[in-house]
């Protein structure tokens, strides 16, 4: 290497002790600058004089505390006594001594940092939380012994944090920390020093996690607030009970019926409403209590060959009258006027028919019973009555708890309470089918069926009134299962005839008028009171979607119900001529007529003689 | 000056002795145990090591304190360093220089020396509180040492005193002693004589302190723990 002219064989600089330590008291070193050697290779030696002694002694130990060091050990190590401590650098060319150093291993202890630093995590009695450190002291030192007493300092900080915590502990090794804070992690570390002496190194570093803690007071500060605001809120809905505040109307307004164009619903909703029907045309109406029962059609499956009429006249209790058995035939079919279809779909809604409560159609128990359970069967199996079915494939019969019982029961003849059948679709489709009970007729309220009747009546107006009016599948599909399809084995398989409601007189008395000529004949042969023929029940339904409508019982007697089913079987078709023959209903009584048979219904002939 | 300097001095020495009755509590004194050395009531041996290691180490401590102010107010530049060669008065006392050699030695000969050590620094702290005070613009802080150090001192010794009575009643029989003779140095008028004198004496008591404290840690550990601290 090059080297400046000045340095270029030079004798050595002039040494300087740095520093001399004592790790235990029982050795020391002691280390030395290296000075320019001149460019030559430069021995050091080390001459030591102990206090007292006149000679001096070299460096016992040039290697093992390191370069340019003198390590003195325990033999060469005494206390208490002054060290003179001299250093020579020599060359080829000379030699340069240094200054005396004076040393006292008594004053210059340092020891090495302590070791085995270990951090847990533990549980006080009071169920706090605190993290003990131990460590253990440098190996070197003698402490057990006493000759060397060492004091302990540790220093803690967060992962995170900047600054260090420092904590003087004394001569104990061990030591509890209590104010951490859960989910951090820190880091630690410790030294020492000899009683006198110099603080040691930091020793390495040791690491502890802390976990998130589980404070049962943050738990219950949460569990108070979900308290309290649940009671909050029970205390809001009852106060909304109270003021009769219908949050759901609120939070779902209803979703308004179809409107029949020039037809006011509410006024329908009133009642008898003389001014509106004297507008409608119509006359004597509404009909007088007594015509309750020509509204109220009942549905009856013949499980025998009678072929009974159902007297009607049990106006409180259709079902009843199923259920007594009466068969009767009803071989006329007529359709009847409903009210207006959005009134009775409102109405609907605001029923609300509970599933469990709807009950299908009157039919005679056994019969009922029967059917019922396989149609219950089935429709258990799809306990979600899928509309679209209906459309796609008619009126499955098992879906339609109604049909599939009077196909296997329904000869002919049979009286079905169309209102009940009417419930049942309407219900059905509302509600899973699955709820469907067969065979609980007795149970029906009659008002419960009053409210399907006028929901039904108004899905059946509403069909009739044609395809426009139709907005809602619904409407179809409940007519739809109001009559039956073709493949229905509800009905028999004798034609009927299907007449068109006129309207319904005071008597209550349906005033049906023929659809074909070919029916006109047996249509007449229903008397019906008053000017027009009347046809108070709905014998069967007809595989067209169609109800067969048979005329007042009640006031006819028995004779009239005695037509063979298939001469009532009769689907309601209305002819276009007869225009003025519609029915109106107004009230929500127990006028209630359903027809079905969308497909034969002229609007018309169902509009209240508007004109 | 100089009266009125000694005057403000002799009364600020006074202030000191008479707070140092109230305010020296610094952990080396505590309150006794038994008071008025009554029989019945007797402290541990442990307690009485506890209390003499306390008073050695504080004596230290101080005593370190002392020289290091001194050393940097007056020694500096002056090689007190180089002459201050076996010049302790104590030095005629063979005492231990390693540890081999302390834990060798019987703990009654360990505590012969500690007491005649004691012993011989009670005359030589006195005239230091004394005499430190002519020292030029002696800084309060090495005054007041130099009396908490002789007060201790005492202490310590009595303390001792009450040890050895304990392990051995019949007492110790050799009483080392070694007599301080370093008064007129410490009124040398020559002022580098009269600060090396004084360096001296500070360099010695740092040493002897901590022999003994080394001594009485060693013993305790020994007596007490069983060579298990």
């Amino acid at each position: 290497e090059k080297l400046g002219f000045m340095q270029y064989r030079q004798p050595p600089g002039k040494p300087e002790l740095i520093k001399c330590r004592s790790p235990e008291k029982e050795t020391f070193s002691c280390w030395w600058k290296p000075v320019s050697d001149g460019g030559l290779p430069t021995n050091y030696t080390l001459f030591y004089n102990n206090e007292g002694e006149e000679s001096f002694y070299e460096c016992p130990d040039y290697t093992t505390a390191g370069p340019n060091s003198c390590y003195f050990d325990k033999k060469h190590t005494s206390l208490w006594t002054i060290y003179n401590i001299t250093i020579k650098a020599t060359n080829e060319m000379g030699s340069n001594i240094s200054e005396p150093h004076y040393v006292d291993v008594t004053y210059i202890v340092q020891p090495n940092p302590p070791v085995n630093l270990s951090l847990a995590l533990n549980k006080h009695t009071d169920g706090k939380l605190y993290l003990l450190m131990n460590w253990s002291s440098p190996p070197l030192a003698d402490v057990r012994s006493g000759w060397l007493t060492l004091e302990y300092e540790l220093r803690l900080k967060p992962e995170e944090g900047e600054e260090w915590e420092t904590i003087f502990v004394g001569q104990r090794t061990k030591y509890k920390v209590f104010s951490l804070i859960p989910g951090e992690k820190y880091i630690a570390q410790v030294r020492c020093k000899s009683d006198h002496g110099e603080w040691s190194k930091w020793s390495s570093e040791s690491y502890i996690h802390l976990p998130k803690e589980f404070r049962l007071k943050d738990m219950m500060v949460w569990v108070f607030v979900a308290v309290l605001s649940s009671v909050i809120c029970l205390i809001m809905i009852w106060m909304m009970g109270l003021k009769g505040i219908n949050m759901v109307a609120c939070i779902l307004p209803p979703v308004p019926g179809p409107k029949i164009k020039g037809l006011d619903a509410h006024l329908l909703e009133a009642g008898k409403n003389e001014e509106l029907l004297s507008a409608l045309g119509c006359q004597g109406f509404p009909p007088t209590s007594d015509c309750e029962d020509l509204l109220v059609e009942f549905l009856e499956i013949d499980d025998s060959e009678d072929q009974q009429l159902m007297p009607n006249h049990e106006k409180g209790h259709p079902n009843k009258n199923l259920k007594s058995g009466n068969k009767e035939t009803d071989s006329d079919s007529g359709r009847g006027s409903c009210d207006s279809p959005s009134l009775l779909l409102e109405k609907c809604k605001e029923s609300r028919i509970p599933p469990a409560e709807f009950q299908t159609p009157d039919f005679s128990e056994t019969q009922v019973k029967a059917a019922g359970k396989s149609s219950q069967e089935t429709q258990n199996r799809d306990p979600e009555l899928k509309l679209p079915d209906f459309n796609s494939d008619g009126v499955k019969s098992s879906t339609w708890p109604g049909t599939q019982l009077a196909s296997s029961q329904i000869p002919k003849g049979s009286y079905h309470n169309i209102v009940e059948v009417c419930k049942v679709a309407f219900s059905a489709m509302n509600v899973n089918v699955s709820a469907i009970r067969m065979g609980n007729e007795e149970k029906h309220p009659s008002k419960y069926s009053k409210n399907i009747e006028t929901i039904c009546e108004g899905e059946m107006t509403q069909r009739r009134k044609g395809e426009s009016f139709h907005s809602k599948a619904k409407a179809d599909q409940a007519l739809q299962w109001l009559l039956p399809n073709e493949k229905s084995p509800f009905l028999s398989d004798k034609p009927m005839d299907y007449v068109e409601i006129h309207k319904v007189n005071q008597n209550g008395a349906l005033a049906v008028l023929p659809k074909q000529k070919e029916n006109s004949d047996k249509t007449e042969i229903y008397p019906i009171p008053g000017t027009t023929k009347e046809y108070a029940k709905v014998t069967r339904v007809v595989d067209n979607n169609v109800l067969v409508l048979m005329p007042e019982s009640r006031v006819q007697g028995m004779p009239v119900f005695q037509e063979p089913p298939k001469e009532s079987a009769q689907s309601l078709h209305q002819s276009q001529a007869e225009k003025n023959m519609s029915y109106c209903l107004t009230a929500p009584s127990e006028f209630r007529l359903q027809t079905g048979g969308l497909e034969y219904m002229d609007p018309n002939s169902f509009m209240c003689s508007f004109k | 000056m100089s009266t009125a300097g000694a005057t403000l001095a002799g009364l600020l020495l006074v202030i000191l002795l008479v707070s140092n009755m109230f305010l020296s509590k610094k952990g080396v004194t505590s309150s006794p145990i038994c008071p008025n050395g009554s029989i019945s009531c007797q402290v541990s041996l442990g307690d009485l090591f506890d209390r003499a290691v306390k008073l050695s180490h504080y004596i230290h401590s101080l005593s370190s304190e002392m020289f290091n102010e001194f050393d940097e107010r007056y020694a500096q530049g002056r090689g007190f360093i180089t002459k201050a060669i076996n010049s302790c008065h104590t030095s005629s006392l063979t005492t231990p220089e390693d540890k081999e050699q302390a834990q060798q030695i019987h703990h009654e000969d360990l505590l012969n020396l500690v007491m005649g050590v004691l012993n011989s620094w009670n005359d030589p702290l006195l005239h230091l509180v004394s005499e430190v005070q002519t020292i030029k613009e002696a800084p309060d802080t090495i005054l007041w040492k130099a009396v908490e150090i002789e007060e201790q001192n005492k202490r310590l010794l009595e303390g001792m005193e009450k040890i050895v009575g304990r392990l051995h009643p019949g007492g110790l029989g050799n009483e080392l002693y070694s007599r301080w003779s370093g008064l007129p140095s410490l009124q040398l008028p020559d002022e580098d004589s009269r600060l090396f004198a004084f360096y001296n004496l500070l360099h010695c008591l740092r040493r002897d302190s901590h022999k003994i404290d080394n001594y009485l840690k060693l013993l305790k550990c020994r007596l007490i723990h069983d060579s298990n601290c």
